[in-house]
Parts: structure tokens; sequence; C-alpha cells
């Protein structure tokens, strides 16, 4: 077929106005936030329904295109570039509630809604959707299912993976399917679990039944400011040992915390190491003594001042700052580059030592700002130079080092934002062999042709920032 | 018995053994492979009404590399293989259907690492959930999902478990961070890891949770553990009406109120229990509840909520015990209820069905099937993890009355259709195993086809537990 017939076609099914084929028109789907790579598509479909979905798959499938599906563009690992070209899926006209089931605490939305449209959307039920990616004003529900999107409040709550419980899927032949449903474990084998995740390359999810939380009686939030990391650190697991699971746990280190001071005025103090932000939900009997305890523990293990929150202001005030530490490391350079990897809990210390480590024998500046209680962390590199420099290769240098540390220490390198092709030739450092056969075995089965995403998740031999060098030294898996 | 085909019509008909199999597992494993007729029959079936099935050899290896060698073997000679755990599976999980291998890893107990700081746990595959808790005592943690049975991790992580306590803990699906798995062919796979999250491939941890023994046979897991809480209550109450009841969790849930355990016994389940374990409780539909917090008072403030919800759905008696003692009595009588209730009939087997629905149908869902069951002549027992809109039926019937078990069948259908028809499920944690293969296919669609793709793609020859969960 040819393109002029197959954008007639393509028309045919969504609408004139929402087949994308000017170049100017394709410039805005080249790229999502992973700003080293960039891919122009051949096409962009806009669709509205499932069928259309369908349809535009079979019409892709029968022209021969790969066809990548695509959120807000939000993704770190380049998931949504087209690098191969063809059809870009834009969900973004899919953004209906379809189903609110207050009673059962279910709600069934299309893959466009935006994250926190429909937090937004549940407040006044008194709900909430608990994955709350840091990207979550503007990323889609579609996009975080397409990676096990996780968040601060993923450690009481689980990440997406845990709060979704069926997804409507078009398969690649463009059979339309449900996938688990409205009741929790559905039998038979898993498959909304390993949809979850699969970047695009299984499906297009196009309906999610995700489940809701009620909002809790009471919140309360601590601040907790250290000299030390380490020391930091440390006390993230002593609050957890105690058995006491915040619903958030995050750390803000020196540089992230004067890079904040700069931009919102937020106060930290200018001289530690590292603050220790801490969140706890309950019923409003037990909130106050969880705060409590959490605050012993946290001076006990040598906090040299502690700030609570007391009104709802106050501690929106705390959040400020983590919330938007990303967006104020950009004063810091021209450029920035969070990273995504995650270790077991006990190994927060060693870890940050080791990413302190890397940055000075790269010599490149490395700011922290990370989810400690689930050990997931966001080394973020800032520097003055573009991708295109021979100076890159520092940071390059300097990402393979993080990585190749959490492989060591029994983690992952990537622990919320997907390998997508950023990742992808490092792969092989957390899985042998026979894993990523079995995984493209499960591939196979999905996508026989390898027309969804293709070139995703798995090793290509061609990197986006060059060859990997060397091997992680030793893989202490489980 | 063994060339019985299964009620469900799946067996392609009994595989034929290869004496060399039997001759190079036995150099490789000596005594601890067995044809003994006791050791086969023990091998056949599960805790199940369902026929037996027995194996035509068991093997007890004691590591994932003996798994592989009997895999390899089992794949050479083309030969069924059904991985078993404690035989504890109400399903036929373990009915080797086709003869075969039954691959016993109760040898493989060993507990092979605990991180307290990182609060998980790596075990080998023959683990029991108590023999686990038991030697993580004195660590201030424990892992949290508790099936009625002593089952193992293993069996546990391939049935994709539940248990009382999920409602605020979750299942096996939450607990599995990563496994180890040996392929049909032999290949050693790991999932996951220790990271408390990753988004690093595909995450075939949950394909392998809940498959079975279909896809592969699980040697070792690593699952994650939770803190003791500092205060706990337990407290049962009693309602004029199973609606009450139900209404009475329902609002609990939706309330946010944090319970660790919920769970519904109708009159008929605790008359039994009352007999069974000597709880002198009023024979009237109860709810169990269990309640962690951080303090005695957040315990307090929990039980004092629920109080005044049940108080508005007609309570009748509000007991609650604090005394480690008097909850462990409590909860060893809901842990026996099985067995208190296959006690109401001497020589009955019992029927267990397990039913899942959206929170919100659940009170119409029991309403309706109480109804059904009222013009039955068969004694019936309901229990349920409530709180996750789980629930199950004990049917007791004799097994040499056809006409009892055609009645059992025929109301465990209607159910399970109820269910579906409400948004439910035809198994909420029991698993499909044989029993229930046809709900399934009434429950997906196209997707049981990818199921089934995936099931040719791991297990080519259909060896690993075949005519289980998708049919070949």
């Amino acid at each position: 077929m040819d393109r002029a017939a197959l954008i007639r076609r393509l028309q045919a099914i969504v609408g004139e106005p929402y087949v994308l084929h000017r170049p100017d028109d394709l410039t805005v789907y080249e790229q999502d936030a992973l700003m080293v790579a960039r891919h122009k598509p051949d096409l962009v479909v806009l669709p509205d329904t499932t069928q259309q979905v369908s349809d535009v798959v079979k019409a892709a499938r029968e022209a021969g295109l790969p066809i990548v599906a695509r959120g807000a563009g939000t993704g770190l690992a380049g998931g949504a570039i087209p690098e191969r070209g063809g059809v870009v899926l834009a969900m973004t006209r899919m953004t209906r509630l379809l189903d609110l089931d207050l009673a059962s605490r279910i709600a069934v939305v299309e893959p466009g809604m935006v994250n926190a449209e429909l937090t937004a959307m549940l407040a006044a039920h008194g709900l909430f959707y608990a994955p709350d990616p840091g990207s979550q004003v503007a990323s889609t529900i579609g996009g975080n299912v397409a990676n096990n999107s996780g968040g601060p409040h993923c450690l009481a709550y689980g990440v997406t993976g845990n709060n979704v419980v069926g997804l409507e899927v078009v398969l690649a032949d463009g059979t339309v399917t449900w996938l688990g449903g409205r009741a929790m474990d559905a039998p038979g084998y898993d498959l909304t679990g390993i949809m979850v995740g699969s970047e695009g390359t299984f499906g297009i999810v196009t309906k999610v039944v995700v489940r809701l939380l009620a909002r809790r009686e009471a919140v309360r939030t601590l601040l907790a400011i250290y000299d030390r990391m380490d020391v930091a650190c440390e006390a993230v697991s002593a609050v957890i040992g105690a058995g006491i699971v915040p619903e958030a746990l995050e750390i803000l280190d020196g540089i992230t915390m004067r890079a904040v001071n700069q931009t919102l005025h937020a106060g930290f103090p200018e001289d530690a190491e590292a603050a220790l932000l801490i969140e706890v939900e309950g019923l409003s009997e037990s909130v106050p003594v969880l705060i409590e305890r959490i605050e012993v523990i946290c001076r006990a293990q040598g906090a040299r001042r502690i700030q609570t929150a007391a009104t709802a202001e106050e501690r929106l005030n705390l959040w400020k700052g983590r919330k938007q530490a990303y967006g104020a490391l950009g004063k810091l350079g021209r450029r920035t580059m969070m990273l995504d990897v995650c270790v077991p809990r006990s190994r927060l210390p060693e870890i940050m030592r080791r990413v302190l480590e890397a940055g000075r024998r790269w010599n490149v500046g490395v700011a922290n700002f990370f989810h400690a209680g689930d050990g997931n962390l966001h080394p973020t590199p800032f520097f003055d130079f573009d991708d295109t420099s021979p100076e890159y290769a520092r940071v390059i240098g300097l990402t393979e080092d993080i990585m190749r540390a959490c492989v060591e220490l029994g983690g992952t390198i990537t622990g919320e934002h997907g390998i997508g092709l950023e990742k992808r030739e490092y792969l092989g450092w957390m899985f042998n062999d026979a894993d990523i056969a079995a995984m493209k075995q499960v591939k196979q089965v999905f996508d026989p042709a390898d027309a969804l995403n293709p070139d995703k998740v798995f090793p290509t031999g061609r990197s986006v920032h060059g060859a990997p060098r060397g091997k992680a030294l030793a893989v202490p898996r489980a | 018995m063994a060339d019985q085909i299964p009620t469900t019509g799946t067996s392609p008909g009994r595989f034929r053994l290869d004496d060399l199999l039997i001759a190079e597992l036995r150099a490789l494993l000596g005594d601890r492979l067995s044809t003994s007729a006791a050791v086969r029959e023990h091998h056949s079936r599960g805790e199940t009404y369902l026929p037996p099935y027995p194996p035509d050899a068991v093997v007890f290896p004691e590591s994932t590399d003996e798994v592989r060698e009997i895999v390899r073997a089992c794949s050479r000679h083309r030969t069924p293989m059904v991985p078993f755990g404690a035989g504890t599976s109400l399903e036929g999980h373990v009915a080797a259907l086709q003869g075969g291998i039954s691959i016993d890893l109760s040898r493989m107990s060993r507990i092979l690492r605990v991180s307290p700081e990182d609060m998980d746990v790596t075990v080998e595959a023959g683990v029991t959930h108590r023999q686990l808790n038991k030697h993580l005592r004195g660590t201030g943690l424990f892992f949290s999902v508790d099936p009625g049975a002593d089952a193992t991790i293993g069996g546990m992580a391939a049935t994709r478990a539940s248990g009382t306590t999920a409602v605020r803990y979750g299942t096996m699906r939450e607990s599995v961070l990563g496994l180890t798995v040996v392929l049909a062919d032999g290949r050693l796979i790991r999932t996951g890891g220790r990271a408390r999250k990753s988004a690093s491939g595909y995450d075939l941890t949950r394909l392998f949770v809940g498959s079975e023994g279909t896809l592969g046979v699980i040697t070792e897991a690593t699952v994650r553990l939770h803190g003791l809480p500092e205060a706990v209550s337990a407290a049962t109450c009693s309602f004029a009406t199973v609606e009450g009841a139900v209404n009475t969790v329902i609002t609990t849930i939706q309330l946010g109120i944090p319970v660790a355990r919920i769970e519904l016994l109708d009159d008929v389940q605790m008359d039994a229990v009352n007999r069974y374990s000597n709880l002198g409780c009023p024979v009237a539909p109860t709810l169990f509840l269990e309640f962690h917090g951080a303090s005695e008072r957040s315990v307090a403030e929990q039980v004092e909520m629920v109080k005044e919800i049940a108080a508005g759905n007609g309570v009748g008696d509000f007991r609650w015990a604090t005394d480690p003692e008097e909850r462990a009595r409590l909860w060893k009588a809901r842990h026996d209820s099985y067995f208190a209730t296959l006690a109401l009939r001497p020589g009955a087997v019992a029927i267990t069905t397990d039913v899942c629905v959206p929170i919100a149908r659940l009170a119409e869902c029991i309403a309706e099937t109480k109804k059904d069951n009222a013009a039955s002549s068969l004694t019936i027992a309901l229990i349920g993890h409530v709180g996750d809109g789980n629930f199950h039926l004990i049917y007791l019937v004799d097994p040499n009355t056809p006409a009892e078990m055609e009645e059992a069948e025929r109301l465990n259908e209607r159910m399970v259709m109820r269910a579906l028809a409400m948004g439910g499920t035809c198994t909420g944690e029991h698993g499909v195993g044989y029993g229930k293969m046809k709900f399934l296919e009434a429950e997906h669609g196209e997707a049981l086809n990818v199921m089934r793709q995936i099931k040719q793609a791991l297990d080519p020859h259909n060896l690993m537990n075949p005519g289980k969960m998708v049919r070949v």
C-alpha cells in the first residue's frame, strides 16, 4: 500500500484531523523525555475508541509498518521513540472515565487519562489512585501501565502493577481482548501482571481497571535534617526496621536542597547533606502515635533538626521541595539526566557512597532525591555540554558505574522508568541468556512479527549511547 | 482408577513410562526415587474430592541442580512432570492425570537467606509457611500469607495462594519478589530479584506466580516479610443475618479501616467450629476480626469504629480478645474450620468452592447463593475472606452417592456463573487445577488463547503438569 492510500485508509478510520502526516506535525512525536534520542514516525494517528485502535493496528500491519503507542511522552527511557519509524498511536484523545464503581472501589478509565486528573476526580468521593510518579500532572494511566510506574507513595500502596486489576488490550493482530477483570486475582496465567511493564511491546492497552483506595482520616508529614547522607540512609532502615511502613519515605541530598532553596526559597539548611521526608497516613488516633515514634527514631539516628507539618498547607510546603526537585536542578547545569535504579534498602548507604565515588571518578556533578523506603534512587547528573559532545562519554561512564554497582548489590537497573531504548543494551547485566530467552518467548507469543514497539527492552547491539563497557563483575541476584 | 479420564475430559490418555527413564533417575537419586504404591497414592490428589491419579514414580530432589537433572531426563523421555509441595491443594493440581513423575520438593526445605533489614527472605520451594514463621521468631518480622493448610512456599507461589490476612498484606502476588524456575527443557531462569520495584524487562515473576506448575518447576522463592505489629487484638461478633455481617464488612473496607483479618462464618460453619474447637460462640453468622496497630490506642480506635458499624447492622454478641492465647485459640478454630465441617458428617467428603466478586456485589451474591442452597438436602457451610469479596462454600457429600456429588456440582456451577455475571471470578485463591478449567473458559475469551500460546511456547511438548489450567 502506498503512503497516500494508507493515509486515506487511516483517515477513514479515525477522521481526517486525527491522522498527522506533515513533517511539522510529526516533530512533536519524534522524542519523549529521554532527551538524547529522536526519530520521526511516518504517521501519527489519534484514535478515539477501541475499535479504531484495532482498525489502525490492522491497517498499519497490512502496510508493513511498526506501531508505537504513546501517552504523554514523559517517559525517561525513550520507550515512545519510534526508532524504526512507522505509526505512532497517540492515545491522548482516549481520556474518558468509563465507570466509577464507588462501592467496589474500582474505576475503568481510558489509557489517555492523565494520572493526576484521575485522582482529582476521585477527591470528592474520598478516594485516590495510589501510583504517583513525578510526572503525574502530565503522564497518562496507559503510559504508567506500560512502564509499571511508581512514585513516592508506592512504598505503602505498591506500584502500578499492584493497583491495576484488569486491562482491555488490542493485540498485535487487531484482536480485542480483556485480561483480568474487576475482581482481584483472575484465575489462569496473570496476563494483566505481565502486560504491566511490557512497554507497549505486547499490545495496545485501551481500557484500564484500577483499584481505588480510601483517603485516610489523617496525614502527618515530617522532615528530618541530617548532616551526613550515610546516617540518613541508616535512619531509613531504622524506621522500617521498627515495623513502621510510612506511606512515603524520601531523601533529598544537599545539592538538591540548595537548588530547591534557590528556586522555591524552601528554607532548607544550606550545609546539610540529607533530608528525610516521611509521611504517615491512617486513623486520627494512630497517626500522631506513629509520627512520634518516627521522630524518636530519627533523633536517635542523629537527626540535626526535625520539622513536622501540622496543617495541610505546611504539608504541601514540605512536599513542594521534593516534587519540584527535578525542575530546580535545571539551575545547576544546562543539561540534567535523571537515572533510575533500585537496590535492597539495607544497601542504601553503600550505593550512595558508590554514586558519589562515580561522580568524582568521572568528574560529573550528581544530585540525588529518591524513594529511599523502596531503595529506589534517582541519581541526576548535571552538566553543561550536549550529548553530541565528546565529554558526554563521562556521563555514560558515570551511568554505567552506577548501574553496575546496583546490580552487584542485588538491585535493578531500572526501578520504575523502564528499559525502553535507553537501557536495552544493559538488560544482560541483570538477566542471563536463559532469562532473556524466556522473556523473548513470551514476546513471540504476543507479537510474533515484532511489529509492536520494536527494538525496545531487548539488546539490539545498537546503544543510544554507544556500546556498553564491560560486564557487571558479579550478579548477586535473588 | 489410573486409566480413568477426568470428568472435564482433558486428558489425551495415559502416558507410557520408559524404563530407561526410571533407571536414569535411580542412578541420579538412589533411594530418593520411589515407585511404591503407598508413595504414589500419597502423590495422587492433594486435599480434594476429585479422583486420585497416581504418578508412575515420585522423586525427592534436594537441590535445584537435581531438579534440573530430573527435568532434563523427563524432557528427553517426553515424560510428564508434576511438581508437588505439601499436597494441600484443593483443585487437583498435583494429580498426575497422565501419569509420569511427581517431583516432590519437600526435601528442599532450607531457608537460604534472611535479611531482616530489607525485610525479605529467600527460601527453597519446600519450606512451609509455618516453618518460615517459626524461623523468623525473634526477628520482629513475619511472612503474612497464611492459607489454612501448612502449604509450601513453592506451592503457594504456584497457586497464587491467599489467606486470612490478604485484606491487609496481600496475596502471594504481592509477596513474591523473585523466583528461581526450572523450565520444561531444564533451562534455569531467575525472575525478578531483591529490589522492591523493578521496571527491568518483562515481569516473569507475575507469569510464574499462579501458573500451577504448568510452565516450570519453582525451586526457590524470594518473598517479602512484614513487621510484627506492636499491638494486636481480635474480636468475634455475631449477627442476626448474613446480610448484617456482610454489610459490616463492606462499610469497614470502604471506610479504609485497616483491619488485618475479617472473616465471615455462617451459622452452619459456626456450629461446626463450636463443636470441633469448643468455642462456645452463638450459632449465628459471625465475623472473626483481627486488628494490627502501632499502639494499643490505635487498635482500640479501630475496634471502636468497627463496633459502631456493626451496631448499625444488627450485631448481637461482640467479644474481643487482646490476650495472645485467646487470640491464637480463635484463629486456630478458624483455620481448622475445614476439618470442623468434615466432622459434621463422618464419612463425607468436602467439595470446596472458591468464588470472588467485587465487594459491592458480595451481599447480593451470598444472599442469592444461600437462597439457591436452601432447597438442597446437603449440609453446606459458608466461610469467607470477605474483605476481598472471596468466599467458600463447603458441601458435605457422600462420595458413594452420585446424586449428592451431582447436586453439589450443580449448585457450584450455578454459583460460579452467578459470580461471573456479577463481574467476579471462578477462583479467588485455590486456583484452577483441572477442577475449574471449564469455568476458566467461561471467564476468559481471547485471553485464553494467549494463555494457551504461552504454555505452548514455554512447554512445547506439554510435559509440565499436563491437563491443568489450559487445554492444549
